[in-house]
């Protein structure tokens, strides 16, 4: 739901500008599998790409010992709501230096809201469930889109210009997790890029003497 | 034993070598055996030690490396830590890990972020190695063997999730001789432990940064072990070692490590020594003593078999031994035997030498002893200047006793008269040499003294001859003595025999029943005879004989009737040699029976030539002749080859030969006069005359002997023989011929008295063949005139 919303506000956006242009981004593993919860962002190339607007309603929840949803993408300043669903405390953290933070979470419904209003990526840890991890991905533009699980991802309304295509995924095995890709956005037919990505194994819950 | 194999010349070395070199092969086949097993064992238990250490080691390696990980992993995910390295606060990271390294006594332990900045490497360059590793690390904590600054060294990697992965906690230690000895500690045996990292060039080296030097042994045993994990020897220049290689785990990129288990096999078995020792001295004792066992037990087996082999050693000397075994075992039989057959050899020795030296007959020593007698007294004597008298004994007349009484009582009587022989001295040797042949030697302290061997030899005369009665027969024995004396008549034992033969001889022919000396003389007519006897067996054959003839007068036809062959030798160094002197040594010798078959066809061959078909040749035959057989066969023989008619010859006998067995003498005369041929009767009037004879055989002519004719103008009464001789041969229907005719005279008488043929030299004297028919063709020398044959 969340991220409907988003893409309405972002077609809102695209709208007021000049002639639209639509980006379609299939992102798949070497093996061919579509990736899930990879976000594709969109930067101007040209001339500065304009600040999203802050939305609302965007929440993390902490439900059977894990994060829901695994990755989060909200505009830069926006406001998250952590909502604890489990009968256990969480400590919950992040050492990024978009945000720096730690929330004690009592258990039982207890929500805190953090405003993230630095735009990067937020690794979520809980430091009383090493296995709890969570991704925001804070962005500083109108254009970012969340892949299916079909791991495609479309982008409508986009300026006519060339742009840089970003995918960013949490083990995506690349120097900042992420690669780009200038595209040159053009009326008429949605543009349609294929992005092959290796991904890092996600980490396992460390156990004794495992190798 | 086989050949190649030693010899002994000692039973006894040879049973202890046998023995004890069986015994040491079985001992040192129980001791191969055994040290075989001992090594197996051990071998064994050091192997399972092997195994046993390496899981060992497995599992301090995984504990180790847990212990590390553990630590790694608190580390990174401390909560202070992990907000330190978000924060790139690298000061307090790198008090965090120092603090680290002191507590758990690590090498190194150094984190790497995620943007590749490392804290806590002393050496920046092992650093930057640490961090090219780490960046290709995944988000997971691994651990395992790295090569890094050239050394290689267990290296836990943990990721520090902050939750993101934002880094890595990086814990090594060096496997280096003093890590390894740690892990060594911990082995229940003493064994070593070494780290091998496989090169570049695929070579493995130790992994130790300052020693990467290959043993080839090593690199061999590693690349050859494979992932058997199986202990197995290798020698590696210091002695075999039981090893065992595990592979240990490595770092993803790092090269391939294992760990090399040894233990030295000297080491494994020197627990064992002290029992490979034992059983070494336990061999040693066995062998001395089964070595003087069976030394002992030799000399027991062996040392009767040395008392035979000397006993036997001694009877080959001619010893008598008697063995003294008191054992009942074979050896002990074998001696009891070897006893009896000493016993038994010892008395077949002494009759055979008696047989040696003594006749079966008589008991008296044979001719061997007499030799041996003789020589032994010829040697005494000539030491002492005396002499030694050998007297020969025969008897008379022995053959006749043989002849007509039979053996058996010839031999009684050879027995009686040996006994009165063994009566004689002590001092005096009597000897049997065969037949009726007997010596005596008798010594003699004097040369000279011949008194005393005669007074023997007379003693032995009167002793011999008293009579002797065996059986039915009263026999009175003769004996001829013949003496030599040495050193006189000769001083070697064969000389002295043979003179003292002679001796024999002459007393033989001096009528029997005597004793004669030898002298020189006799030795010298002996030795002519002897040159005669050889050179007449030649002569035959060399054609030295030949045949002269001598006419025979008829007086009624006044012309030659018949010739006599007679035979004469052409020596070639002597000249003619005149029968006298040769046919009596012919007769002897037996060579009358060749010459006679000789002088019988020679004379059939000549007569043949002579043309005249009523000429007769007379051929004289001796009783010798007459006596071998096949005289018979000769004379028609003869006859045949030459084609003479048998009626021209006639056969001239003897009286002589109706002396020996009347008889046989008359079939043979009978069978010639089958044959055709005519005989004569020679020399009558002579020896044995006896009118029997004439009555016994119808012979065709008699000779009347030289000496009737002789006698005839000389003594009274000749003449009255010779007619009666003429008259009685005219009764008999016989002719008759006389002999020896030299004078007119004599022919006249003989004419006047009726004689048939006359021969002598009166008409002609024996002429050679080639003159025969000279004489044949000539009127007679000697008319036989009118007046002459009426006178």
């Amino acid at each position: 739901m969340t991220i409907r919303i988003l893409a309405a506000a972002l077609a809102l956006l695209a709208g007021s500008a000049a002639a639209a242009a639509d980006l379609e981004v299939q992102v798949r593993a070497p093996n061919g599998q579509p990736v899930a919860d990879a976000v594709v962002t969109v930067h101007l190339v040209a001339r500065p790409t304009p600040a999203p607007k802050v939305g609302t309603g965007y929440a993390i929840d902490q439900q059977d010992i894990q994060f829901h949803p695994f990755v989060t993408v909200v505009p830069v300043g926006s406001r998250i709501m952590f909502m604890n669903h489990d009968a256990t405390r969480h400590h919950v953290y992040s050492f990024s230096p978009a945000k720096h933070f730690e929330l004690k979470l009592e258990q039982r419904q207890q929500n805190r809201d953090v405003v993230f209003d630095k735009a990067g990526v937020v690794p979520l840890g809980c430091n009383i469930h090493d296995k709890m991890i969570a991704f925001i991905d804070v962005v500083d533009t109108p254009w970012a889109v969340k892949t299916g699980s079909d791991g495609r991802a479309v982008l409508r309304g986009l300026p006519a210009t060339g742009v840089t295509v970003t995918v960013w995924h949490p083990y995506l095995k690349a120097p900042g997790n992420h690669v780009d890709r200038n595209v040159p956005l053009s009326d008429g037919a949605p543009r349609r890029e294929g992005f092959g990505v290796a991904l890092r194994n996600p980490p396992q819950a460390p156990a004794i003497s495992d190798y | 034993m086989a050949a190649g194999t030693p010899r002994f010349s000692s039973l006894r070395t040879r049973l202890a070598v046998l023995y004890a070199g069986l015994f040491a092969v079985a001992m040192l086949c129980v001791s191969a055996v055994l040290y075989g097993v001992v090594e197996r064992t051990a071998e064994g238990q050091v192997r399972r030690e092997l195994v046993a250490s390496g899981t060992v080691f497995d599992r301090l390696w995984q504990q180790r490396s847990d212990q590390m990980r553990d630590a790694a992993g608190l580390m990174a995910r401390d909560f202070g830590f992990r907000s330190a390295v978000a924060t790139h606060d690298a000061s307090t990271i790198e008090s965090a890990l120092s603090n680290l390294r002191e507590r758990l006594g690590l090498p190194m332990a150094i984190m790497v972020d995620i943007d590749g900045n490392v804290v806590g490497a002393d050496d920046a360059a092992i650093g930057r190695e640490a961090r090219d590793m780490a960046m290709q690390l995944d988000n997971d904590a691994v651990g395992g063997v790295v090569s890094l600054g050239g050394a290689a060294r267990h290296l836990v990697a943990a990721p520090i999730m902050a939750p993101a992965l934002s880094g890595w906690v990086l814990f090594s230690v060096d496997l280096d001789d003093h890590e390894m000895h740690g892990l060594e500690q911990l082995s229940a045996i003493p064994l070593t432990a070494t780290v091998y990292q496989r090169q570049a060039d695929g070579r493995w080296a130790p992994g130790e940064r300052t020693t990467k030097l290959i043993n080839p042994a090593i690199d061999r045993f590693i690349a050859d072990s494979g992932a058997a994990a199986t202990p197995s020897t290798v020698d590696a220049g210091q002695g075999v070692a039981i090893a065992l290689v595990k592979p240990l785990p490595t770092m993803p990129g790092a090269p391939p490590t294992v760990l090399l288990l040894q233990y030295p096999l000297a080491r494994a078995l020197a627990p064992y020594r002290p029992l490979q020792i034992a059983i070494a001295i336990v061999s040693l004792a066995g062998l001395a003593l089964v070595v003087a066992a069976t030394w002992r037990m030799a000399r027991s087996i062996t040392r009767p078999i040395s008392q035979l082999d000397e006993a036997a050693g001694r009877i080959a000397e001619g010893d008598r031994v008697n063995v003294e075994v008191d054992s009942g075992d074979e050896i002990g039989r074998l001696a009891a035997t070897f006893n009896r057959m000493a016993d038994e050899i010892s008395e077949r020795e002494r009759r055979i030498a008696h047989l040696a030296f003594n006749d079966v007959l008589t008991g008296l020593p044979n001719r061997a002893l007499f030799h041996e007698q003789l020589d032994r007294e010829l040697r005494l004597a000539e030491r002492r200047s005396g002499g030694v008298a050998l007297l020969c004994v025969d008897l008379d007349d022995f053959k006749l006793v043989n002849d007509t009484l039979g053996h058996p009582v010839g031999d009684t009587l050879l027995r009686q008269i040996a006994g009165r022989l063994g009566d004689l001295p002590d001092d005096v040797f009597a000897a049997r040499l065969g037949a009726d042949e007997f010596v005596i030697i008798q010594p003699m302290a004097d040369e000279g003294d011949i008194e005393e061997v005669g007074a023997l030899a007379r003693r032995l005369i009167g002793l011999l001859q008293v009579p002797v009665r065996i059986g039915d027969h009263d026999i009175e024995p003769h004996a001829s003595i013949g003496i030599a004396v040495s050193p006189a008549d000769g001083q070697e034992t064969e000389t002295l025999l043979r003179n003292a033969d002679l001796a024999l001889h002459q007393a033989k022919q001096a009528g029997r029943h005597m004793i004669r000396f030898f002298e020189p003389a006799l030795n010298a007519r002996a030795q002519a005879r002897r040159a005669i006897e050889t050179d007449l067996r030649r002569a035959l054959q060399n054609g030295e004989l030949e045949l002269f003839f001598q006419p025979l007068i008829d007086l009624a036809k006044r012309k030659i009737g018949s010739f006599e062959a007679l035979i004469r030798w052409r020596h070639p160094t002597r000249g003619l040699v005149p029968p006298v002197e040769f046919i009596p040594i012919a007769e002897e010798t037996g060579l009358i029976v060749p010459i006679g078959a000789w002088v019988v066809r020679e004379a059939c061959r000549q007569a043949r030539s002579w043309g005249d078909e009523a000429l007769r040749v007379a051929v004289n035959v001796s009783s010798i002749q007459m006596r071998e057989p096949g005289l018979a066969q000769v004379i028609g023989q003869a006859l045949q080859t030459s084609g003479l008619a048998p009626s021209r010859l006639e056969i001239e006998i003897t009286e002589s030969v109706f002396l020996d067995s009347s008889a046989s003498t008359l079939d043979l005369l009978h069978e010639l006069r089958a044959i055709g041929t005519r005989i004569a009767l020679d020399d009558f009037g002579t020896g044995y005359s006896s009118l029997s004879y004439l009555q016994s055989f119808p012979f065709d002519k008699i000779k009347i002997d030289r000496s009737f004719v002789v006698a005839l103008a000389e003594r009274q009464g000749a003449g009255a023989i010779v007619q009666a001789i003429i008259d009685l041969a005219g009764a008999l229907g016989m002719e008759t011929t006389a002999e020896g005719v030299e004078t007119q005279a004599q022919l006249t008488e003989l004419t006047r008295r009726g004689v048939g043929s006359i021969q002598g030299y009166l008409f002609s004297k024996p002429v050679p063949a080639g003159e025969v028919a000279g004489l044949l063709a000539s009127p007679l020398r000697v008319g036989l005139s009118e007046s002459s044959l009426r006178a």
